[in-house]
């Protein structure tokens, strides 16, 4: 699913710089980046999103050479292959939770808004326990329910990646625990791959792999976790 | 496009507040210019209008300015009056024909005109219902204070005390409607207008009581030589009416009677020059042509008007910058919502659109309402907006 390959990536602003050697995440799996701050967590996403590209080097996602593809053709692939969780949620306060789940569908014309949709968003929510917010606006939700509508968001294109970059940093323990399970039984019944940013290493030992990125041009970047 | 559209309403919705008082700011930016400019021309016409469909005017000697608007568009100047005899004056000179034009009485806040019949044929104002002036003590009433003050055949009005401290002074006259006037969008539909006689009882000039030969004997304190004194239990008539239409009567010459000013219509251009000619070196009296009074007057307000196009760009120079500047604002705080869409894969171009969606719904609603304002100046505001600035000259 994900292939990196003699990668480097420097901001044009300079100070840091992220080289990976190697990193391959199979199809399906459920990955953990960790890594302290400022090792490059966000910036391996980008790369693996295609926001940013690489200086040198393949990045392949989803059997596609994404650091070949044009801005115009990445961000199609993005909206269509990738979904999105953040930390801080980042959900739309003038839209209720039923428009901020198809709100991919508004942002690209490559998705198209039909009754499919409407009726996967609302099954996604019920799945996700938020099927009775559905007409309200986030101001109105609590932290945990908020992630959840944003986790139905980044799955609505039924995406082959979803990407999270710390989407527990700001749930209270219980909440955070309900969120990943809620999380990884979507990525599974879907059959998605998942690549999450985490600070918390409490919750490694429920992903299949591990990406140390501080380590990634020093060591193996590919793990396996131990069992 | 359909999209984009959607989410700018959905935010400028959840936004109302600020969006409303953005629309508003727009809306007097863009309206105010197209009405004020509007009005302008249209009130330009009209004042223009009436100024030229009246050939000459005599009055006393003093503001020509006043003279006209008193006259013209019934807005009370306290011009000195002429009399009479000046009506006659003209009327024998076989040059114009002599229309005696008084105002001054209001009759609930709507101007009493009092003319003749030669008036309103030459004014073209046509009977809506009922008929014209026939006797002392009736009206016709224009289109819109008929409408204003609720006026029917048959119903009547009272012309309103000049002097409502002074018990000895002039009391109201009950005038009786006899005819509306069909609408002829000018000042002619805001009077009442009654016979010239009419307006002098009205004033005090003229009056109707008791007949003496036939009242108890402690109405009389003294009879000698064939006239009777009466005291102050005589009663006296603030109607005109069939039965004591009679007993209304003038003391004096009514050749002093006052009018205020008097139209005078030459039967052609040489009996005008002519006419002009003997009333040039008048040290008491002006006659003067009402459209050359109104150009000036108009010349003034294209002056105003210039002044305040420039104070109203200003002003609307500052409105749309403030617009921009709370736009460019509203985008930096929603920077991390830009951000969001760039990463999840919306390209800069749909951004920008889905930004100027927001500023094309308020600048059409902004146009929207303008343009709704405007009709409603337009269509209400023409007549204040004149009565405004001749009231003001």
């Amino acid at each position: 699913m994900i292939e990196l390959r003699d990668v480097r990536f420097e901001y044009a602003q300079g100070g840091f710089c992220l080289r990976v050697p190697e990193l391959s995440i199979p199809a399906g799996t459920r990955a953990a980046a960790i890594g302290p701050s400022g090792s490059g967590k966000t910036t391996l996403l980008n790369l693996i999103s295609g926001i940013e590209r690489s200086e040198a080097g393949r990045v392949e996602t989803a059997a596609v050479r994404i650091d070949t593809l044009s801005p115009s053709a990445r961000r199609s692939f993005r909206i269509t292959n990738i979904g999105f969780v953040f930390q801080d949620f980042l959900l739309l306060d003038y839209l209720d939770v039923l428009q901020n789940i198809l709100y991919p569908y508004r942002l690209h014309q490559d998705l198209r808004l039909d009754e499919d949709a409407r009726a996967r968003a609302r099954r996604l929510a019920a799945n996700l326990g938020i099927e009775r917010l559905l007409q309200r606006c986030p101001g109105e939700l609590s932290q945990g329910e908020r992630q959840r509508v944003a986790i139905a968001r980044a799955l609505i294109t039924a995406p082959k990646l979803v990407l999270a970059d710390e989407p527990t940093g700001n749930l209270d323990p219980a909440t955070k625990l309900h969120t990943l399970d809620l999380l990884f039984e979507q990525c599974d019944a879907l059959s998605m791959t998942l690549l999450m940013v985490t600070h918390d290493h409490g919750l490694l030992d429920r992903f299949e792999q591990v990406v140390d990125v501080s380590n990634l041009g020093k060591n193996p970047p590919l793990g396996k976790n131990p069992p | 496009m359909r999209d984009s559209l959607y989410l700018a309403w959905r935010y400028l919705h959840y936004h109302r507040a600020k969006t409303l008082l953005l629309v508003l700011s727009l809306s007097v930016f863009l309206g105010l210019p197209l009405v004020m400019r509007a009005m302008s021309a249209v009130i330009q016409r009209s004042l223009m209008a009436r100024a030229q469909s009246t050939p000459l005017l005599l009055g006393k000697k003093g503001s020509s300015l006043d003279l006209v608007v008193e006259a013209l568009y019934f807005q009370p100047k306290a011009i000195e009056a002429l009399t009479q005899a000046d009506v006659d004056e003209i009327d024998d000179t076989g040059l114009a024909q002599a229309i005696p034009v008084r105002t001054g009485l209001m009759a609930r806040q709507h101007p009493v005109v009092g003319t003749t019949l030669d008036y309103f044929s030459f004014r073209g104002l046509e009977i809506a219902q009922g008929r014209p002036l026939a006797t002392l003590g009736e009206c016709v009433v224009g289109a819109k204070a008929a409408k204003a003050l609720d006026l029917n055949l048959g119903r009547s009005i009272l012309t309103s005390p000049s002097t409502l401290f002074d018990l000895a002074g002039v009391y109201p006259l009950r005038l009786r409607v006899v005819g509306t006037l069909k609408p002829s969008y000018g000042p002619d539909d805001r009077a009442v207008f009654v016979d010239v006689k009419t307006a002098w009882v009205a004033e005090g000039l003229g009056h109707g009581h008791q007949n003496l030969a036939t009242a108890d004997g402690d109405v009389v304190l003294k009879r000698k030589d064939g006239t009777a004194t009466a005291n102050a239990k005589l009663v006296q008539f603030n109607e005109i009416t069939d039965e004591n239409v009679d007993t209304f009567h003038f003391h004096g010459d009514p050749t002093g009677y006052p009018v205020s000013a008097v139209i005078a219509v030459p039967h052609d251009d040489k009996a005008g020059v002519l006419l002009r000619g003997r009333l040039v070196n008048d040290l008491a009296r002006q006659l003067l042509r009402p459209a050359q009074v109104v150009q000036g007057l108009n010349e003034q307000i294209f002056r105003f008007e210039r002044v305040l196009r420039i104070i109203v760009w200003t002003v609307g120079l500052a409105t749309a910058l403030m617009f921009v500047l709370v736009m460019v604002l509203s985008w930096r705080l929603r920077a991390d919502e830009l951000r969001t869409m760039t990463r999840l894969g919306c390209s800069r171009w749909k951004a920008v659109q889905i930004m100027g969606a927001e500023v094309f719904l308020m600048v059409g609603a902004s146009v929207v309402l303008a343009a709704f304002f405007g009709l409603v100046i337009a269509h209400y505001g023409e007549t204040w907006l004149q009565n405004l600035i001749l009231r003001g000259s």
